[in-house]
């Protein structure tokens, strides 16, 4: 079996996405339990020994460190899920997958500000912040649209993959910082797929009912 | 707009599948829209009776639904049959939920803010292929001048020539035709600001889906980005040359 460990922090989707994988491919991993809030933690020597940028999640596979969310899926899937599903290496799918990654990444940072604001943040103007996730949410929403169009009920592929992972709490998330789902209906449906796939958990902020 | 004694598109029909709930709003009121396990249709004022939590964030079991805070369950009438702390009890018949009047029709769900039905809405013959749900910020009276203004471009060749013809179905319900093609664009009155435009073809699944649906949301997204950009609402229509 793999040894494997994950610097966790329960209400932090990052890790969420991270514990997803981790239960879709059925893997064992001791999970460290960081305390991020209040203590902040992450940010104290022994956590940027392993992650000097201060954030979570960190996952070490042996005696590998390895941090970024998207690169914490990527090596997960490489590594520890031979049927090569959840990251696909063919052509379009490949790149597909790499191409939401990186809008998980980049653009995608902005719902997470916007939550932590809305959550532990001081009360402030974020309307900017919720406007420019609305308009993320809705580039979501239309690109599973017309995915839908010729069948296909997935972001990257014919089945789901870390891709799906990287953009799921974005939108199961998106009412604590007051976006109802309401006009995102192609989301909400893939939602619902989402959630019955075997090995899903929900994290604080998500219902277990749909 | 006048809101009551209208017929009103809340979402299209596939979009809230059998088993499944999902929030609206219509003229700023919150409403549930949710199907049963045979796929029926049921809108309801999206509050539980309880403790006024939305319905919506509910769950469907057993042509029930449920609510997420303390798990009372309302059957397809609205009367509420089951509280989980009171597994025994007989359920008061005051224990109700708020039901709107609803129907499915050009493959959207429709429903209206009186007590009774409006009028019908008019039959529904031809096949319905799916677009999208457009939601803008802006008054329904503007999306609706926005839609008269706009050119349908056809999908199929042979018909680029054809003008754009606009026409009201019902009330809220109005069609665009280029040559032997149309579509229908349902108006939801989402809140004083706020307007859905529901999109489908009316034509079968087997010439449209796919290219087809992707043709006519390219116009819808046109459409929008119109709408959102004031600076382009000069003489220029969707369609043509700027």
């Amino acid at each position: 079996m793999p040894d494997l460990t994950l610097y966790n922090y329960d209400l932090d989707e990052s890790c969420y996405k991270a514990r997803l994988l981790l239960s879709f491919l059925g893997l064992d991993c001791k999970i460290v339990a960081v305390d991020v809030f209040p203590g902040r933690e992450q940010t104290t020597p022994p956590f940027l020994a392993l992650n000097p940028l201060g954030r979570l999640p960190i996952l070490t596979d042996g005696d590998f460190v390895l941090t970024g969310t998207e690169a914490i899926l990527a090596h997960l899937a490489r590594a520890h899920d031979p049927s090569e599903r959840w990251l696909p290496m063919e052509g379009e799918a490949f790149a597909r997958v790499m191409s939401w990654l990186t809008f998980s990444a980049r653009d995608l940072d902005v719902t997470i500000t916007a939550r932590q604001r809305s959550l532990f943040g001081p009360p402030g103007d974020e309307t900017s912040l919720v406007a420019a996730s609305r308009r993320l949410l809705r580039i979501m929403d239309e690109h599973l649209l017309a995915r839908g169009y010729t069948g296909e009920e997935w972001f990257a592929a014919p089945h789901p993959t870390i891709a799906d992972i990287a953009l799921f709490p974005a939108f199961a998330l998106s009412r604590d910082v007051g976006i109802d789902h309401d006009e995102y209906p192609a989301l909400r449906r893939w939602s619902r797929r989402f959630r019955g796939l075997s090995g899903f958990r929900v994290m604080p902020g998500i219902p277990e009912y749909f | 707009m006048d809101m009551q004694g209208h017929w009103y598109p809340v979402s299209l029909a596939h979009s809230v599948e059998p088993g499944s709930a999902a929030g609206v709003r219509l003229d700023g009121r919150e409403l549930v829209v949710w199907r049963d396990g045979e796929g029926g249709a049921h809108v309801w004022e999206d509050r539980c009776p309880h403790r006024g939590m939305r319905l919506s964030l509910g769950f469907v079991r057993e042509g029930r639904l449920g609510c997420l805070y303390h798990g009372w369950e309302f059957g397809a009438d609205g009367q509420c049959s089951h509280i989980p702390a009171h597994p025994d009890s007989q359920v008061p018949k005051a224990i109700r939920t708020r039901p709107y009047p609803k129907e499915v029709r050009f493959g959207m769900i429709w429903t209206a803010l009186s007590a009774e039905p409006p009028p019908p809405l008019p039959e529904d013959a031809a096949e319905i292929t799916p677009v999208a749900s457009l939601y803008l910020d802006c008054a329904a009276a503007a999306a609706l001048s926005a839609l008269r203004a706009s050119r349908l471009p056809p999908f199929r060749a042979g018909d680029h020539d054809a003008g754009t013809v606009f026409e009201t179905v019902a009330p809220t319900l109005f069609r665009l035709s280029a040559g032997s093609e149309s579509i229908l664009v349902g108006l939801q009155a989402v809140a004083a600001e706020r307007t859905a435009l529901h999109i489908v073809i009316e034509g079968p699944g087997v010439v449209y889906a796919g290219q087809g649906q992707s043709h006519f949301l390219r116009w819808a997204q046109e459409l929008r980005h119109r709408i959102e950009t004031p600076s382009l609402n000069s003489a220029n229509r969707p369609g043509e040359a700027p």
